[in-house]
């Protein structure tokens, strides 16, 4: 088992890491808890309760701005939370080891998106009807440009089963899987970056509540040990939003790709060794 | 465009949806707090191990609440309730989304859309 006392730092790391990537919590606390000691799925299943925290402490803020796009959020929720359902499901009835590996590989994954990264600039394009008739569409004040941004969706046919799968990894490996869901988003259905994250903040809180139902019916949430993680999480993120501001993107980023290698060499060997 | 137009029924409910989920985050961090201060100051610990065997949300709400009638208020109590305050918080957020889209908004795509979120969440916490 976990020293008691490592729980608390150990999840302040993460948050504070994930929130300083954009990557989130889960895909750094995992693979610590795991090494940590715990087992595969209870760590998946705590990450996964702390994930409803650290995204709906971060979306509420963003609501009340008006940049999330809560249409857009309703409509995909209803494929995230069936994925989420599915995936959870199958990480139940799953041996640990491809677990480690799936892991391992969104791992690796989130290495290959953070190193190829580039800011794209955004445009608004013309809508289909189906994404007419589901009105995906809205504006928000941009603080930085001074203006109103009026946007449209489009492509919410493909976006939509889409999000099931970004839903399934969620629910799959415990994650918020935000990066999947924004590439969705910025990509697939041409929303603005600003709403994309933010849309995708609150998409995160309901699917990770899906998730979590599942974890918690089949008596893997243990209270004891989420409570100092959920805090930790929590805290670290708070902190790494405004420490993220005094720091360099470079710096930043760089740290996180040696971080993320080297958790993924470590979920790969672990699950390729059978831990 | 008066006090009761669309747009600014949207910007009501955001501010709903927001302080929602502020105040639900806040209350689950707070309980969890008090809980695992409550408990360090009686043991020295900080972590305590009991996990809830396959129960669902509601059947733990109510074990809870048992505790809490008989009395029994315990740094356990006030951890679980935090986790149940953090769970009940985007549940709550989609059931006054639906409420909105229904009474306010009276937008009945959008209403519909709610309730089937809330539908597979009623089920998989409540009734499984």
């Amino acid at each position: 088992m976990i020293p008691d006392y490592l729980l608390f730092p150990v999840s302040l790391l993460a948050g504070l890491v994930g929130a300083m990537s954009g990557m989130g919590g889960g895909i750094i606390l995992i693979p610590v808890l795991t090494f940590l000691g715990l087992d595969i799925k209870h760590a998946i299943a705590i990450s996964i309760l702390s994930v409803i925290a650290t995204s709906s402490g971060s979306a509420s803020a963003y609501v009340r701005d008006h940049i999330t796009n809560l249409k857009v959020g309703m409509f995909l929720e209803m494929f995230t939370i069936v994925g989420a359902l599915a995936g959870a499901a199958i990480t139940l009835a799953s041996s640990p080891r491809p677990l480690y590996i799936a892991f391992g590989a969104v791992l690796l994954g989130s290495w290959v998106a953070l190193f190829t990264a580039e800011h794209q600039s955004w445009h608004t394009g013309p809508q289909d009807s189906v994404t007419r008739w589901l009105e995906l569409e809205g504006s928000y004040f941009d603080k930085s440009l001074k203006e109103t941004v009026h946007y449209r969706a489009r492509r919410a046919y493909l976006g939509a089963p889409m999000m099931f799968g970004a839903g399934m990894i969620a629910g799959l490996l415990g994650i918020g899987a935000g990066a999947v869901k924004v590439l969705i988003h910025d990509l697939v259905m041409g929303l603005p970056p600003k709403v994309s994250t933010t849309t995708s903040n609150l998409i995160i809180g309901v699917t990770a509540l899906a998730g979590t139902s599942v974890y918690l019916t089949a008596g893997m949430i243990n209270p004891g040990l989420a409570a100092p993680v959920i805090l930790g999480v929590v805290a670290g993120a708070f902190l790494g939003t405004r420490l993220l501001v005094r720091m360099s993107n470079q710096a930043v980023r760089r740290l996180f790709l040696v971080v993320l290698i080297l958790l993924a060499a470590e979920m790969i060997v672990r699950g390729i060794r059978g831990v | 465009m008066g006090p009761d137009s669309q747009p600014s029924r949207q910007l009501e409910m955001d501010a709903l949806v927001g302080y929602l989920l502020l105040s639900g985050v806040l209350l689950s961090m707070g309980l969890i707090v008090v809980g695992l201060a409550w408990r360090f100051a009686n043991t020295g610990r900080v972590s305590f191990d009991y996990s809830i065997k396959g129960m669902n949300l509601f059947q733990f709400v109510v074990n809870e609440i048992r505790l809490v009638m008989h009395g029994q208020l315990s740094p356990r109590v006030m951890v679980s309730g935090g986790i149940v305050v953090l769970m009940l918080t985007p549940y709550l957020r989609v059931l006054a989304s639906m409420v909105y889209f229904i009474a306010a908004l009276k937008n009945w795509k959008y209403s519909l859309f709610t309730a089937f979120v809330l539908a597979v969440l009623t089920f998989s916490l409540f009734l499984r």
